[in-house]
């Protein structure tokens, strides 16, 4: 993957296997979600393909259900929330995408907010409808770029709990964060980037084994270096 | 038709129908015509512009110059003074003085009471009416005839080979056309724009483009603004035609319609010009909207645009005859396409196989506009995570 002739993302495959949560991680620029924009085809890659039960990506096949919570996050703003979330569950072929929402605005406790413009909500209650809107077609892969940013530790658990569900189901995840305890303690394997090319790469077992049993946080540092900008 | 299209189209519309502002917009220029209409109406009821007396009005006139014939009414044995001083002691509403010199500086003096501010005062009329009905008892009826001016020409126009020509009825409907396409753009032009500018500036196309394709979003787009297009284009005529045909026996809008000549094929290829320049149109301001990052940054980009599109009025005089190279340009260059056909037809200087030409040409820019929307918001959907050059980042 290259910008400008320069290339950001070097021979990178990894593989993320059905019902697993898998942590894509690195530093700020490191390429994890220019590596995931790519895969999506949001960026045209320069070479490569994100293949979903061995079949190629395409956001209009409605037989792969991929849902993806972008970093950079946003909304409607001038439009009220259910109408926001019927839109997209229409877009992503919900039957009954009002039912749909209703019933997750309420688990999410903004079932009150139903018919309030998405600006009158607070950054918090904007995300929450965001994963509302990212989870809503029941993906077999879900792409969580920075989940819990902005989040307060009460939503954050929710929103792990929200994860967990879609896992038990099946779901694949990937996980692309800088909290590393979160990675330790629910991802299943991982993937470390520093500038485009994997450095470390298996299960969480695999990586601390190769770095001489020293934790996540400590292997971070020692990949990027103490000065690391 | 694909369904995320019309989901996107069905999403667009129903909140722009939502959205007080575009029915603001949509109503205004009809109100203006409205109200512009009742005060004219208004008008036309409380001023009477035409020159007319009864009997009770007291006329008085000092003939010095001789020029009414001998026992003429009105006329006073009096001088300039004495006129003046009936005026004044109620004797005579109006008084006219004709003097001597009257055949060398032909010009006469009138005295009445004074009611004010007096616009559209047309008493003066009175002695010009006077005398012409006056010189006319002394002439032969087809001199009085000649003299009064009252008989009409029939404009009747030929073509080159002898054919009846009626190149004004002709234009009616063109140019009409023509002005509703304007009517369009000032009215749905900003919201061309932006329709794609509001994904990038809210952060939202990351969130869309994996759930539908950029193709289907854009074309979507460009249908539902289309739509509301259509919509405030119809609450535009619709109250226009309805006025003509409430007014259709009044004198000037009769004669107007009596000039309009309906011609089917013209009518018709105006009509899919008109659609096609919109699609031209909304795809040349959904790419320059998928080119840039904010509204602010589209505004400036589509000027040229416009300015190029318009561009053919400026040079109208070339359109009226045969056509020249800059007009042949004119014609077939994508943007100023539209309007230099629009005038073509309207003044009669095209023929239906360059038209229709004419027109393929505007429809094959439209489909190449929206394409290359596609591939721009495509490629451009997420800019506004490209990270600034280092050297601007420093300062």
């Amino acid at each position: 993957m290259s910008f400008g002739g320069k290339t950001v993302i070097k021979d990178l495959s990894f593989t993320v296997k059905k019902g697993e949560i898998f942590g894509l991680l690195g530093a700020n620029g490191s390429g994890k979600t220019t590596t995931v924009r790519a895969l999506l085809g949001l960026y045209q890659p320069t070479a490569g393909e994100l293949l979903v039960d061995g079949k190629k990506y395409n956001s209009e096949d409605s037989s792969i259900t991929i849902g993806y919570l972008p970093e950079e996050r946003g909304l409607y703003r001038k439009e009220n929330v259910i109408d926001t979330m019927i839109y997209f569950g229409e877009l992503k072929g919900l039957k009954n995408p009002r039912a749909w929402s209703e019933k997750y605005l309420k688990r999410v406790g903004l079932f009150d907010k139903i018919n309030e413009k998405v600006e009158k909500l607070s950054g918090g209650q904007q995300q929450k409808i965001q994963l509302g809107i990212t989870i809503m077609n029941d993906p077999k892969l879900l792409i969580l770029d920075e989940p819990t940013k902005g989040f307060d530790p009460m939503n954050r658990r929710l929103l792990m709990e929200i994860i967990e569900e879609l896992h038990q189901k099946g779901a694949a995840i990937i996980m692309i964060t800088h909290y590393m305890d979160e990675v330790e303690r629910l991802c299943d394997r991982a993937l470390l980037l520093k500038d485009g090319t994997a450095r470390a790469y298996g299960t969480i077992a695999e990586i601390k084994k190769e770095f001489g049993g020293k934790s996540l946080d400590q292997i971070f540092v020692d990949v990027y270096g103490e000065n690391y900008e | 038709m694909n369904k995320h299209i019309l989901q996107v189209a069905k999403f667009e519309i129903v909140r722009q129908l939502k959205k007080p502002a575009f029915w603001a917009a949509t109503l205004l220029i009809p109100l203006f015509i409205g109200v512009v209409y009742f005060v004219s109406f208004i008008s036309a009821a409380s001023v009477d512009t035409d020159v007319h007396f009864d009997e009770e009005t007291k006329i008085a006139i000092t003939d010095d110059a001789g020029i009414l014939s001998p026992g003429a009414p009105y006329v006073i044995n009096g001088d300039k003074e004495y006129g003046i001083e009936m005026v004044k002691n109620g004797e005579a509403d109006l008084y006219f003085y004709i003097p001597a010199d009257f055949a060398e500086n032909r010009k006469a003096e009138f005295y009445h009471i004074s009611e004010g501010l007096e616009i559209f005062n047309t008493d003066s009329g009175i002695l010009k009416l006077i005398l012409s009905q006056d010189a006319t008892t002394r002439v032969s009826e087809l001199d009085a005839i000649a003299l009064t001016g009252e008989y009409e020409v029939v404009d009747n126009k030929l073509t080159k080979d002898g054919a009846d020509s009626n190149a004004l009825g002709k234009a009616v409907i063109p140019f009409a056309i023509g002005i509703v396409f304007f009517m369009f753009i000032a009215l749905c032009g900003n919201r061309f724009l932006l329709t794609v500018v509001e994904e990038k500036e809210n952060r939202i196309s990351e969130m869309i483009l994996t759930s539908i394709s950029s193709k289907h979003l854009i074309v979507g787009k460009i249908i539902a603004m289309l739509t509301l297009g259509a919509i405030q284009i119809a609450a535009l005529v619709i109250p226009v035609l309805l006025l003509v045909f409430a007014k259709r026996d009044d004198a000037m809008v009769a004669s107007i319609l009596a000039m309009v000549e309906i011609d089917p094929v013209s009518i018709a290829l105006s009509v899919l010009l008109f659609i096609a320049s919109a699609v031209l149109y909304a795809g040349v301001c959904t790419f320059v909207g998928s080119l840039v990052s904010t509204a602010r940054d589209a505004s400036s980009f589509i000027g040229p645009a416009i300015i190029i599109m318009v561009f053919p009025l400026y040079f109208m005089q070339m359109f009226m005859t045969e056509p020249n190279l800059i007009v042949q340009l004119f014609t077939y260059f994508p943007l100023s396409a539209p309007v230099a056909l629009m005038l073509r037809n309207g003044f009669g200087t095209i023929s239906v196989p360059e038209f229709c030409i004419g027109i393929g040409v505007v429809v094959l820019f439209a489909v190449i506009a929206i394409r290359l929307a596609v591939k721009t918001f495509q490629k451009n959907a997420i800019n506004f995570s490209i990270v600034k050059p280092k050297f601007l980042r420093k300062r």
